[in-house]
């Protein structure tokens, strides 16, 4: 809603209306001091800085410099926010799903005595350290259509209108798999330790069958994130790479010094790992086994049921990645709308609020954007046109 | 803020342009890969996982059926009387003898060095309490001989701190195993069956064991008090606490081939008390490999992985040609399926 003129009142009155009786989210945008409690009054207030001060852009959630932003404040940014938080919320739960289920299936073989499985250390810098780091870049730059798309397909953003990705089926579905893996993590780390695990006959102990665990959970919850990526920039590689890397660069510092007060669970654990073939045959096996199904699922999801933006990323595949045309810079080449648009932003009767103008009829826009040296494409009721068409022949018109 | 769309207005106020200074971090404009998930992929990825995976299976599986392993329960047969507390009585007595006589029969050729494991089942040294009671300090340097903090209730005896002290070393496995063929005795090398992690830096050359089991209540078994805890293996293999409620511990080695059909006579001294919780104690002589002991678990999960992959690849196949959708056609978007699409 954005109205020019009319009481801030009774703004704010259609507003509430709207939001409270129609149960609808709403968005109200405007630039006047009238506009400030319409703004606080919707979901979504949206102030236009500019020529009536700013007063509107105080009082909103976001701002903007005019009011055409708002197609890409909408269908782009808001659009993106949308598919990036739901993929960050629902990964962060499986992620902290499988990593505590794999605690919660060794508490059945320790008699329920409530035996940590992993170390301390571990347990704690899990989330800060080895997985925190590429959740946020994919947050900070997934796109699963570019700006162009989604400027293109607005109907996209009906995806975020039936809340498509936050759904209890698809929260079911990323817990289900947590499950799924967390059961092969566990047991399939625990089960080739039962005999000797090299060919000097040794055995493994509680904390080397955990280190190993550990090892592949972080492997295997880092890979399951690249598996979630529609665009993937050089710095997931970083984060994910370098995720991983901290971890071993972690337990071969915390493994090779003993701590003088701790307990040495940890000590010299990974040297010990790295020096069986087990170790490295787990490490292949248990991460590939985890995303197995996860992978099916995607083939099958994306062949039998895409969602629209799959299909979208589909046709525009071939298309070279124009992404350098970004949101601040534009080619030469606008659309015949934006032309337009543009050529009619240009008319004397549109750059002044102030003062109207008797011509200002869409009649004599290609007119008087010629007089200012801009090209609008002819309409059929164009006067000026009509004017110069004196005997033509009547060329079938497509439009 | 949000900026977008068609910017030529600014070319007349460039100069009191509030445009932010471009970087294609902050514009998120970075080059990026932007995988999609065509059939090709799918197949490509599954079909390579199968083709590495089980090479490496039949050849995990290969080295593991080599592998000869011999296990033999023997807690119920070494044990004279059925009832419970008759046998609580013979195997907590100083006095009764614990010989047992035991018959293996070697089922194929193995190899030197053949490993003798005891196997204990239905033991949680993974129960929490247990493994806390331990003192890494006091089993590394006689300097902290008297850090018995975490060790309850095995700390100390008369006032004088117990070294090792702890459930887990005053429960160590004290059944013995001599072999013999033919008349013939079987040497077992005891040397060597500890990480040299473990015996290098865990256990120091200089803590000698103090007051080890001489409370009323006898654990396991007792410690030789000249030797310094880096040379007592025995204890230092029982002392990494295992993972599982059955686990195996190495006991030693037999550096003699064995032939098929060959009969061993195992001498073995049932100490251990399994018989006031219900454990089981097996006694098993295994060979190892490459991938170490018998062990067929990771050959056949990497069979069974990949053999699930090329299934998945025909799977995909056929769906693929059953059922096409050709990429990216628009057909299929939503609201070109339901043309009179209502706003939800």
């Amino acid at each position: 809603m954005a109205e020019k003129g009319v009481e801030s009142k009774r703004l704010k009155e259609v507003t509430s209306l709207v939001r409270k009786g129609a149960r609808r989210i709403t968005l109200s945008i405007g630039d006047g001091a009238n506009d400030v409690s319409m703004i606080q009054a919707a979901h979504v207030g949206v102030g236009i800085s500019g020529q009536e001060g700013m007063q509107a852009v105080m009082a909103s959630d976001f701002s903007i410099a005019q009011f055409r932003f708002l197609t890409d404040l909408l269908l782009v940014h808001g659009r993106w926010s949308y598919h990036r938080i739901c993929k960050v919320v629902t990964y962060f739960f499986y992620k902290n799903l499988t990593f505590t289920l794999t605690q919660f299936w060794f508490t059945f073989q320790t008699g329920f005595s409530g035996q940590r499985f992993y170390d301390d250390w571990f347990q704690s810098l899990y989330n800060v350290i080895f997985t925190a780091l590429p959740v946020i870049v994919f947050g900070l730059f997934d796109k699963d259509v570019s700006a162009s798309l989604s400027r293109k397909y607005p109907e996209l953003y009906k995806e975020g209108i039936r809340n498509t990705f936050f759904k209890w089926r698809v929260v079911g579905i990323w817990a289900f798999f947590a499950i799924y893996q967390s059961l092969v993590l566990h047991y399939f780390v625990l089960a080739p330790t039962s005999s000797g695990i090299n060919s000097s006959g040794k055995m493994f102990g509680l904390w080397d069958v955990s280190t190993m665990a550990f090892t592949c959970i972080v492997v295997t919850v880092n890979l399951r994130l690249l598996m979630m990526c529609n665009t993937i920039t050089r710095w997931h590689y970083i984060s994910v790479g370098g995720s991983i890397l901290a971890w071993f660069i972690f337990v071969f510092i915390y493994s090779g010094v003993a701590l003088p007060k701790a307990q040495e669970n940890i000590y010299f654990v990974i040297y010990v790992l790295m020096s069986t073939v087990c170790f490295y045959l787990t490490l292949l096996l248990v991460p590939i086994a985890a995303l197995l199904c996860d992978f099916v699922y995607q083939g099958v999801q994306r062949w039998f049921f895409p969602y629209d933006y799959q299909i979208i990323q589909e046709i525009h595949r071939h298309e070279p990645d124009n992404s350098r045309v970004g949101l601040l810079e534009i080619g030469n080449e606008l659309s015949q709308d934006e032309a337009r648009s543009f050529a009619i932003a240009q008319l004397p009767g549109q750059k002044s609020k102030h003062t109207g103008f008797a011509f200002d009829s869409p009649g004599y826009e290609s007119f008087f954007a010629s007089q200012a040296g801009v090209f609008v494409p002819q309409r059929a009721w164009d006067v000026a046109r009509r004017a110069s068409m004196k005997s033509r022949a009547k060329t079938p018109r497509k439009n | 803020m949000s900026s977008g769309g068609t910017n030529g207005a600014s070319q007349a106020s460039k100069k009191n342009s509030k445009k932010p200074k471009y970087s294609r971090f902050t514009q998120q404009d970075l080059p990026a890969c932007k995988p999609i998930l065509t059939p090709g992929w799918v197949i490509t990825a599954f079909l390579s996982i199968g083709l590495v995976f089980i090479p490496i299976g039949l050849a995990s599986l290969f080295a593991s059926e080599h592998v000869v392993e011999i296990v033999d329960r023997y807690d119920e047969d070494c044990i004279p009387s059925n009832s419970a507390s008759e046998r609580l009585t013979y195997i907590q007595s100083t006095e009764t003898n614990k010989t047992c006589i035991r018959n293996l029969i070697v089922p194929k050729k193995m190899k030197q060095p053949i490993y003798v494991y005891y196997q204990l089942d239905n033991f949680y040294q993974n129960h929490r309490r247990y493994v806390k009671s331990r003192s890494d300090l006091q089993l590394r340097s006689k300097e902290y001989e008297r850090d018995t903090k975490t060790c309850e209730p095995e700390r100390a005896h008369e006032n004088e701190p117990i070294v090792p002290c702890g459930l887990v070393a005053w429960s160590l496995f004290n059944d013995t195993y001599g072999f013999s063929l033919n008349n013939k005795i079987l040497q077992v090398n005891k040397k060597d069956i500890a990480w040299k992690s473990d015996k290098e830096h865990k256990f120091g050359s200089e803590v000698y064991p103090k007051n080890f089991q001489k409370g009323p209540l006898i654990g396991g078994g007792k410690l030789n008090e000249s030797q310094p805890l880096s040379e007592q293996e025995d204890l230092i293999v029982w002392m990494r606490t295992a993972a599982l409620p059955t686990f195996r511990k190495l006991y030693g080695k037999i550096e003699d081939d064995l032939e098929a059909n060959e009969k061993i006579t195992v001498v073995i001294q049932n100490n251990y008390n399994t018989y006031s919780f219900g454990g089981n104690k097996n006694l098993v002589l295994s060979t190892t490999s490459w991938i170490g002991g018998k062990n067929d678990f990771l050959g056949k999960a990497y069979i069974a992985v990949g053999g699930f992959c090329l299934f998945i690849v025909i799977g995909f196949i056929l769906m693929y040609v059953i059922k096409p959708r050709p990429l990216g056609d628009p057909a299929f978007l939503s609201w070109n399926q339901n043309p009179d699409g209502h706003l939800n």
